[in-house]
């Protein structure tokens, strides 16, 4: 028993400590860029020696924690290389005068300088804002409209809720190529020029598609929230007496509270996000004869596409990045404002 | 024991996961019209050399720099792959392999000589020129060759204004402003026609001007925007500016525009998306008149559009070998043949079946062509600058050509400075 434990330890010690080392020499061969052909061997080997020797790692205090680990370990292990490590890197190579290929030197908070001195960034943000405004009232608005007609018992609502919902099954990107021929070529023999030409026109062009691909999959959730509404509040409504309209307001609406907190917040961190359809519906056109002083050109570019736009089309990697960690920053504090808001509102419930 | 095995065995998975080194070569075309003939042309390689060169090609809105960005930090680079600007080789400096020793060098002026040296491979000529049909113009009898200059090109429009009805004519001219998916098509290739036209090939004057700061010469600038005001009067109000690229080359090839203003590129669609329409138009000579925004302005501008750069590790000699044959009779054969390349090498023979293949070739032996120092400008400020003030003169948001030089001359100067 002894001696099986001490050929244990022996072994152990023995993975632990080989596979540290293949790890390390993988790592520097990788980092300096040296041509062997074993090194991503080498490294999956010294991996698997690692958790190897601390399985058979002779202690019975932390054995637990340890397997525990071990079974973390795939999860935790993609959580870095695809969550993690970018977001470092990325944080790292906004304060450099990165290329997207390798960067010279540091340039402190020159990006972070140079984006807000910028007025077509500004712009982008503004205008997000206001796109995200209208939208949070309009999608949720129109979802549960739609929403109260499909639950209403009309004839054939489950075919009414399928086609409302239809338009979120496409991607963005196709849809906006529909979007755009819809209005090239069929609403321009209505509005003469095409919508798409003008800044003002052309957003609420986007606000209207966007509306459309995605106030169906806002109405599924309050069809839920409606259906989950018990019967017998709505009898003991009827009973005394309240009319729809009063059913409405102060039984349906005060019981799905939080319903409608989730879908707020869904359509709010959604349209922040929104890239696709304004990729391909105008591309970020348009234009602003006077804004801070200058002429602007890309009238419709919302945040997530002005940061696109500064990496791939202008080159700037660098910048991009910094716009990019902002944009990180506004979208951790909506998620975070979220996540408390909905833990006090179940609280209430 | 059980234990050994289950290592072997993790050994032996791990070994197959490594990455074994290929001695094939890889070319990013960024062409995907010629994905075929190029194909065609590494099989043949293939069969006399026994290397095997892998066409990987890209289009339809691909950026193609940053997918090899993406490459160059994943997977690993292609050998040889396109470049299609100043800026697009500045992402390479250091990187790319130097070719004056290649056979080719020699035969040709085309190549792109950068800091590391000759590092582009020239593989097409394109030509950027007012493109006419020349029955229509014969018809309502005029002579190309009589536009010279802003007053003719305005008397010409005119008259065939006039005769639209008779002639069969939508419009006079096909130019579409359209911003989002054409912005290359007025920001950058109609607008190098202000930086060259009229020029010596080795004349810098407005291209070192505008990389100073993004300076604009207002005379210049002025009556070019005069012709482009012309353009937006008699274009197809139903394209100047929502249309698409189909469909103005459609237009034109089905005989219902007398002018368009693409470039010698739109021959391959003409005879082959659009070949039906083109027959039924009556298969017209086609041919390409100067922007004469000013009098005595006698050139088209002609280059290669890109071109190919080799990626400088251990393949880099097989991959220049590749070119050097591509470069020889066998491979041009094919890529003129096939691909409908216009080649930039002297001593090739061939000549494609392309509509303008033959006024290119006119305006080549004269020696009426400029370069194209658009491929400077800073990176995409078609898209991001200047497409966009295409459209607004023509939806009349900028109202007339002072005002057009004026907005052209502060985005411009902004675009740089930023």
């Amino acid at each position: 028993m002894k001696a099986e434990s001490a050929s244990r330890k022996l072994l152990s010690l023995l993975l632990l400590v080989g596979g540290a080392a293949m790890l390390v020499v993988s790592l520097i061969m990788d980092f300096s860029r040296s041509g062997v052909p074993f090194r991503g061997a080498l490294l999956v080997l010294g991996m698997v020696a690692v958790i190897l020797g601390l399985y058979l790692f002779p202690t019975l205090k932390y054995h637990r924690r340890i397997i525990y680990v071990i079974f973390l370990f795939p999860l935790l292990f993609t959580f870095a290389v695809t969550v993690i490590i970018p977001l470092c890197l990325g944080i790292f190579y906004s304060f450099t005068d990165w290329t997207g290929i390798q960067y010279t030197q540091f340039v402190g908070f020159g990006n972070y300088i140079s984006m807000f001195q910028d007025p077509q960034f500004i712009w982008s943000i503004l205008i997000t804002f206001v796109f995200v405004l209208l939208n949070m009232i309009l999608v949720n608005l129109i979802a549960f409209l739609l929403a109260l007609l499909c639950t209403n018992g009309i004839k054939g609502d489950g075919f009414f809720r399928a086609a409302y919902f239809l338009p979120n099954l496409i991607g963005g990107i196709v849809l906006g190529y529909i979007w755009q021929f819809v209005f090239n070529n069929v609403l321009i023999n209505i509005t003469k020029t095409s919508m798409l030409v003008q800044t003002k026109s052309a957003m609420l062009a986007i606000i209207v598609v966007y509306i459309w691909q995605y106030a169906g999959y806002i109405m599924l959730i309050y069809i839920t929230g409606l259906t989950q509404v018990p019967k017998d509040v709505l009898e003991a409504a009827q009973i005394d007496g309240a009319n729809a309209t009063q059913t409405l307001f102060q039984v349906k609406i005060p019981m799905i509270a939080s319903t409608f907190t989730i879908c707020t917040f869904l359509t709010l961190t959604s349209a922040f996000k929104q890239f696709d359809v304004n990729l391909a519906l105008t591309g970020g056109t348009g234009s602003v004869p006077s804004f801070m002083g200058k002429y602007l050109t890309s009238g419709t570019q919302m945040l997530a596409l002005n940061i696109y736009n500064t990496a791939v089309s202008k080159n700037n990697y660098a910048l991009g990045q910094a716009k990019a960690v902002l944009f990180f920053i506004i979208l951790a504090c909506v998620s975070l404002i979220q996540v408390r808001v909905s833990n006090s509102k179940e609280v209430e419930l | 024991m059980k234990k050994l095995v289950y290592l072997l065995l993790a050994g032996v998975m791990a070994a197959g996961l490594t990455v074994s080194a290929s001695a094939d070569l890889r070319l990013v075309n960024g062409k995907i019209e010629v994905d075929a003939a190029l194909k065609e042309a590494a099989a043949k390689y293939q069969e006399e050399t026994g290397v095997v060169v892998n066409i990987e090609s890209m289009g339809g809105g691909v950026n193609i720099q940053d997918e090899l960005k993406k490459q160059y930090q994943g997977t690993g680079m292609p050998d040889i792959f396109v470049c299609g600007s100043d800026a697009d080789f500045g992402n390479w400096d250091g990187l790319l392999a130097d070719m004056s020793d290649c056979a080719w060098a020699a035969d040709t002026d085309a190549g792109y000589v950068g800091t590391d040296g000759l590092v582009g491979f020239p593989y097409t000529t394109e030509a950027i020129g007012l493109a006419y049909n020349a029955d229509i113009l014969e018809k309502a009898g005029i002579d190309p060759a009589s536009i010279t200059g802003p007053e003719s090109m305005k008397a010409a429009f005119e008259t065939l204004d006039s005769k639209k009805d008779e002639l069969g004519l939508t419009a006079v001219i096909g130019w579409c402003c359209e911003a989002q998916n054409l912005y290359w098509s007025t920001g950058s290739h109609s607008f190098a026609n202000y930086l060259d036209a009229g020029l010596a090939r080795d004349d810098t004057t407005y291209s070192d001007l505008l990389a100073d700061g993004g300076q604009i010469d207002h005379d210049r600038f002025l009556h070019y925007a005069e012709m482009v005001g012309l353009f937006n009067q008699y274009s197809d109000p139903a394209l100047l500016t929502s249309g698409t690229y189909d469909q103005q080359i459609l237009g034109f090839a089905s005989g219902k525009y007398a002018f368009v203003t693409q470039g010698s590129w739109i021959g391959a669609t003409m005879t082959t998306d659009d070949a039906a329409q083109y027959e039924e138009a009556g298969h017209f000579k086609v041919g390409m008149i100067p922007y004469a925004f000013e009098e005595g302005i006698d050139t088209i501008l002609t280059n290669s559009p890109s071109w190919w750069a080799v990626f400088n590790d251990d393949n880099a000699d097989e991959a220049k070998a590749f070119l050097d044959w591509l470069a020889g009779d066998e491979g041009q054969e094919i890529l003129v043949m096939k691909g409908g390349f216009i080649s930039p090498f002297k001593s090739c023979s061939f000549i494609a079946e392309d509509p303008f293949a033959e006024t290119i070739s006119a305006y080549t032996a004269a020696g009426k062509t400029s370069a194209w120092h658009w491929l400077k400008n800073k990176a995409s400020l078609d898209q991001n600058a200047t497409g966009q003030l295409y459209l607004d003169y023509a939806l009349g948001s900028i109202p007339d050509a002072e005002t057009f030089t004026q907005v052209m001359t502060q985005v411009i100067a902004e675009y740089y400075a930023s």
